[in-house]
């Protein structure tokens, strides 16, 4: 069974990396109709050339096998179409005069230049929905700007939070957590936009700049400074009121466990479990949340002396037995060795022309009683060309005309 | 003041990260978020930072930025008295979220009407269902499971978390997108939904981890730190007063960049073109001592009027100084008798112009500061408030 959640809206996608194409995604998961526009002649950033991308291996086109776009665009249908040609305008006025959303994805300008930003678009459909979410937002002296995800981690403090204590930034990874965070945003401000549609009768357009999408995710770093005019430092795992509070070696080269204690009773039934028992007598030093701040290293070091005994899965078990909060630490191998997972039937193994069966990561929810479903697997470029031209009005002949002149088109050139 | 949500009556149970992270979107767009808290206060409430390091229930960073513009409401409803209440309280709501054990999760929805209440978004860490679920975490051990910590770190050295809680707001966000979904399809088809967010599904299944990366290629993340030494430049640079972000690794980016920093030659050289990959250390002697002579808001605006995406690393005393930030008002300056002024962030996104006042950041409540008078209009009289009250049931 599919979730009708959202059956009737109809969303027209056109973006690349990453928030965008996800937040279509999640709309499509709950039951909206949506049609990704993807770019024509030229590749989509998600579609690489090249097989030293995260492509898998084997016959057909590299650019239908990597794996993050594979990630990012299931359950929507696809038109690969040059917006540059006035058959692709034409084609886009059809679409977007019945859509319900249009998500705008490219830098600030691009669609503008296309001919649909709001100002026009607003004239072709007055109650559409259409959401830019570029990377600083449309407006201010940023707004001409590019980034990706990890230009927003730099510029929202959270690169100055993470990494290594003692280590240079320049050991820090690259993250891309607003591509994560931005997805979740886009569709809540989307269903808010169809509510207040619902409330004035009239569309509305949106302004998500993905920096301001993600920096109220870290309200402490901003608030010790203007609350205390301190800047927060990096803590590596640590935290500065909660010890123990770490990752740990285990028994397996590189692999590791998160172990923590947030209070006196967890911290008497870890002691219990690493043989130090005494350390939760009241007579102990370390039986207080104060003595254990003081005792850090020694109590990481025991901890550790631990840890370094079992493999991550198999400590964690023993440890979230005694109700001790305990994790091992994940490698993508290791996704596939969660019992949670693997019960819950969370993985996905879909078909796919290029591909063949390939297991995929699972729904961000579940909902009941008409649960997701993984309806159209991620789609070929061009897959629905003549499908969405058919229904627009479009002759035989014409989308043949149109494949001839490539306003349209379903491969790239390598 | 209309706002888009006003129409939507929402009950969270939880005071915790995800929880009030789920629901502090709906308040600030319009909707009514009641908030049932213990005596304590909750997770929420006693997480760091304080105004001048005075820890208090009432003015913690997170619960003044994330319980805004919320109703706060004491009940123990681990008793049948609280039980009752809540069952009457399920009658305001369209939504509500539970960010609690499964267990407790059980107990809440079963005074809840499966016919005509209203939907339901649980929020938990492994799930409702499965070996795992009872399982407690917290914000580092959640993102453990993820594959996000393993990748971001290096090899042999400790995997890395994210900011302190930001895991938490992730999942707690990624529950306000159903929820609303499943909000707005209840409006429609009249069917009334359960949603459950398991917070290692939300995580693990959203991009930014290496799972499907894996599976297809075989291929672990390489853990080598900040700056990738083959496909370059990506990655994090030191430059004259601090660091920038470069993503110029892959055209047109590559091009532009050896341009802009007075090097096109560099797009003929051999050891470039077609040995890019061995010629890591070559290259930093043309864009090495461009870094070292400017400082990073020149990089940023330098090379990104020729298009190159580059960012510079802002720590939290740059934010409120962000030519960006201020134009665009995305950080709004709280006025607070109590705590003293400080400031959070504005709107996530903005409708129809910049502030066009669908969104509002409103105070964040007291502990308990409406139970009164919720559970007056609920249809309990000053007498029998007091009875709760006195039974501690009610605070």
């Amino acid at each position: 069974m599919s979730n009708h959640s959202l059956e009737g809206i109809k969303v027209v996608e056109m973006a690349e990396a990453w928030a965008g194409p996800v937040g279509a995604s999640l709309l499509g998961d709950m039951g909206a109709d949506v049609t990704k526009i993807e770019s024509y002649p030229r590749h989509s950033l998600t579609r690489p050339t090249s097989s030293r991308y995260a492509t898998m291996p084997g016959n057909g086109p590299v650019y239908e096998r990597d794996a993050l776009h594979h990630q990012g665009n299931r359950n929507k249908k696809n038109l690969a179409m040059d917006l540059r040609t006035k058959f692709g305008k034409e084609i886009m006025r059809k679409i977007l005069s019945e859509a319900d959303v249009f998500i705008e994805g490219y830098a600030a300008g691009k669609i503008a230049q296309l001919g649909f930003d709001w100002e026009e678009v607003q004239k072709i459909n007055p109650n559409l929905i259409m959401i830019s979410i570029a990377g600083w937002g449309l407006a201010g002296p940023y707004k001409n700007m590019v980034t990706l995800g990890a230009g927003l981690d730099a510029t929202t403090g959270h690169l100055s939070v993470r990494g290594y204590p003692e280590g240079d930034f320049v050991d820090t990874h690259p993250n891309f957590h607003s591509d994560a965070t931005g997805s979740s945003t886009i569709f809540f401000a989307i269903l808010t936009a169809l509510i207040q549609r619902n409330i004035t009768g009239s569309g509305t357009f949106i302004d998500l700049s993905q920096w301001e999408a993600l920096v109220w995710q870290f309200p402490a770093i901003l608030a010790d400074w203007s609350m205390n005019k301190r800047i927060p430092a990096r803590l590596g795992n640590a935290d500065m009121h909660i010890v123990p509070h770490g990752v740990y070696k285990t028994a397996e080269d590189d692999k590791w466990i998160v172990v923590v204690a947030e209070n006196d009773d967890q911290w008497a039934r870890l002691c219990e479990v690493i043989s130090h028992s005494n350390w939760a007598d009241l007579s102990h030093a370390y039986s207080s949340i104060i003595g254990r701040l003081k005792g850090r290293k020694e109590i990481d070091e025991a901890i550790e002396q631990f840890t370094i005994k079992y493999n991550g899965f198999d400590c964690a078990d023993l440890l979230q037995k005694n109700n001790i909060l305990a994790s091992p630490v994940v490698t993508p191998p290791d996704v596939l060795l969660s019992k949670q997972l693997y019960e819950r039937d969370w993985h996905k193994t879909i078909e796919h022309k290029w591909t063949g069966p390939v297991m995929v990561g699972g729904f961000l929810w579940n909902v009941e009683p008409d649960n997701l479903d993984w309806n159209i697997p991620t789609a070929l470029v061009g897959e629905h060309n003549k499908e969405i031209l058919l229904k627009l009005g479009y002759r035989s002949d014409e989308i043949d005309a149109f494949y001839k002149k490539n306003v349209i088109g379903n491969k790239y050139s390598d | 003041m209309n706002q888009p949500l006003n129409d939507i009556c929402i009950i969270e149970f939880g005071a915790s990260v995800a929880g009030a992270a789920c629901t502090k979107t709906f308040s600030d767009y319009g909707a009514r978020v009641i908030k049932i808290e213990p005596y304590d206060g909750g997770k929420l409430r006693r997480i760091p930072p304080f105004k001048n390091d005075i820890p208090s229930i009432n003015s913690g960073a997170f619960h003044l930025a994330f319980d805004s513009g919320k109703e706060s409401v004491i009940i123990d409803f681990s008793s049948n008295s609280g039980l009752e209440i809540i069952k009457e309280l399920y009658k305001l709501a369209d939504l509500v979220i539970y960010d609690l054990p499964p267990s407790n999760i059980e107990k809440l929805q079963s005074v809840l009407d499966k016919e005509s209440g209203p939907s339901t978004v649980s929020i938990t860490p492994h799930g409702l269902q499965g070996p795992y679920k009872d399982r407690i975490e917290n914000d580092i051990s959640t993102l453990a499971w993820t594959t996000r910590m393993y990748r971001n770190s290096i090899e042999n050295e400790q995997p890395l978390r994210n900011a302190p809680e930001s895991t938490l707001v992730q999942i707690g966000h990624t529950a306000a997108a159903v929820g609303i979904g499943i909000y707005w399809g209840h409006h429609h088809d009249k069917i009334r939904r359960d949603a459950e967010v398991s917070g290692v599904e939300a995580v693990l299944g959203n991009v930014d981890t290496g799972f499907v990366s894996w599976v297809f290629t075989g291929n672990l993340p390489q853990r080598i730190g900040g700056q990738l030494k083959t496909r370059y430049p990506t990655g994090i640079y030191p430059c004259k007063n601090g660091y920038i972000v470069l993503s110029a690794n892959e055209e047109p980016w590559f091009s532009r960049l050896c341009i802009a920093i007075g090097h096109p030659e560099i797009l003929k050289d051999q050891r470039f073109t077609e040995f890019r990959e061995d010629n890591w250390e070559a290259f930093m002697t043309y864009l090495g001592p461009y870094l070292e002579k400017h400082d990073k808001n020149y990089i940023f605006t330098h090379l990104q009027k020729h298009g190159v995406m580059v960012a510079p690393v802002l720590n939290a005393s740059d934010l409120l100084n962000d030519s960006q930030a201020i134009a665009r008002k995305s950080f709004i300056e709280i006025k607070d008798d109590k705590n003293g002024d400080f400031h959070f962030a504005g709107a996530p996104f903005h409708m129809n112009q910049i502030n066009d006042h669908s969104f509002q950041l409103m105070a964040a409540p007291e502990l308990g500061m409406n139970t009164n008078d919720v559970l007056g209009e609920i249809g309990y009289s000053a007498n029998e408030i007091i009875a709760l009250f006195r039974a501690g049931v009610v605070g």
